[in-house]
């Protein structure tokens, strides 16, 4: 059976090399504001609500794109890591697939919910931010976890 | 549900990472399968059933904890 809403498999490779840098250059964005004067740009917004002046359907912004950039490679590269397929994509691996999937769903919300009960403010536009990828984050842990495992014992047997 | 691929492999000769080329699968889905850890999708099961010449019920064999 042909499964159609996977990567092919040379997309995970691609998928940690993009990854992996940005990651860390998202995360000392994060931490030290970065944002340098040639990424400011004026550009097209809509449901404008900035605090000083009025609210606005539409309009221009300025806005420094350096996060913008960053967030887009995290998000695109952690789905060609998350959903590429194995190099023999086998019903076993789906199930494992689809179980990695729900666990890390489990997983995400779990910590969401302490994190309403526990964490207020401004505080809680961290656990915003970092929940935005942490889903995705959960699954390729657990997923390639549970593979290594099966692969390790598959090398015992024989 | 309990299975005899091992027994099945045993009689042809055949290894698991054979097996596993034969039934176009991974060798890990083959290990899971003779350990009992997964249970294979009914196209799987008529395939090894092809490739041991045996009719699938002599591979595999519901349990009393199935109907549970």
């Amino acid at each position: 059976m042909e499964i159609n809403y996977l990567f092919p498999n040379k997309f995970k490779k691609i998928g940690w090399l993009l990854l992996i840098p940005s990651a860390i250059m998202g995360l000392i964005t994060l931490l030290y504001e970065c944002e340098p004067g040639f990424l400011d740009f004026d550009l097209p917004a809509i449901f404008i609500d900035d605090f000083s002046k009025e609210q606005k359907l539409y309009g221009m912004v300025k806005n420094n794109i350096l996060n913008e950039i960053l967030g887009i490679l995290i998000i695109i590269s952690s789905l060609f890591v998350a959903f590429s397929k194995e190099k023999l994509e086998d019903e076993y691996i789906s199930k494992i697939r689809l179980e990695s999937l729900v666990w890390a769903v489990y997983v995400n919300y779990g910590i969401l919910l302490l994190s309403f009960l526990f964490i207020f403010d401004f505080s809680f536009l961290w656990v915003m931010i970092f929940n935005m990828f942490t889903v995705l984050l959960f699954f390729i842990i657990r997923f390639n976890w549970q593979i290594s495992k099966l692969e390790k014992s598959a090398r015992h047997e024989e | 549900m309990k299975n005899s691929i091992k027994v099945e492999r045993a009689k042809k000769n055949i290894t698991q990472a054979n097996l596993a080329i034969l039934a176009k699968v991974s060798r890990q889905t083959i290990n899971a399968m003779e350990l009992g850890k997964y249970v294979p999708s009914t196209v799987l099961a008529l395939k090894l059933a092809q490739i041991f010449d045996v009719e699938i019920s002599q591979i595999f064999t519901l349990e009393d904890s199935d109907w549970a």
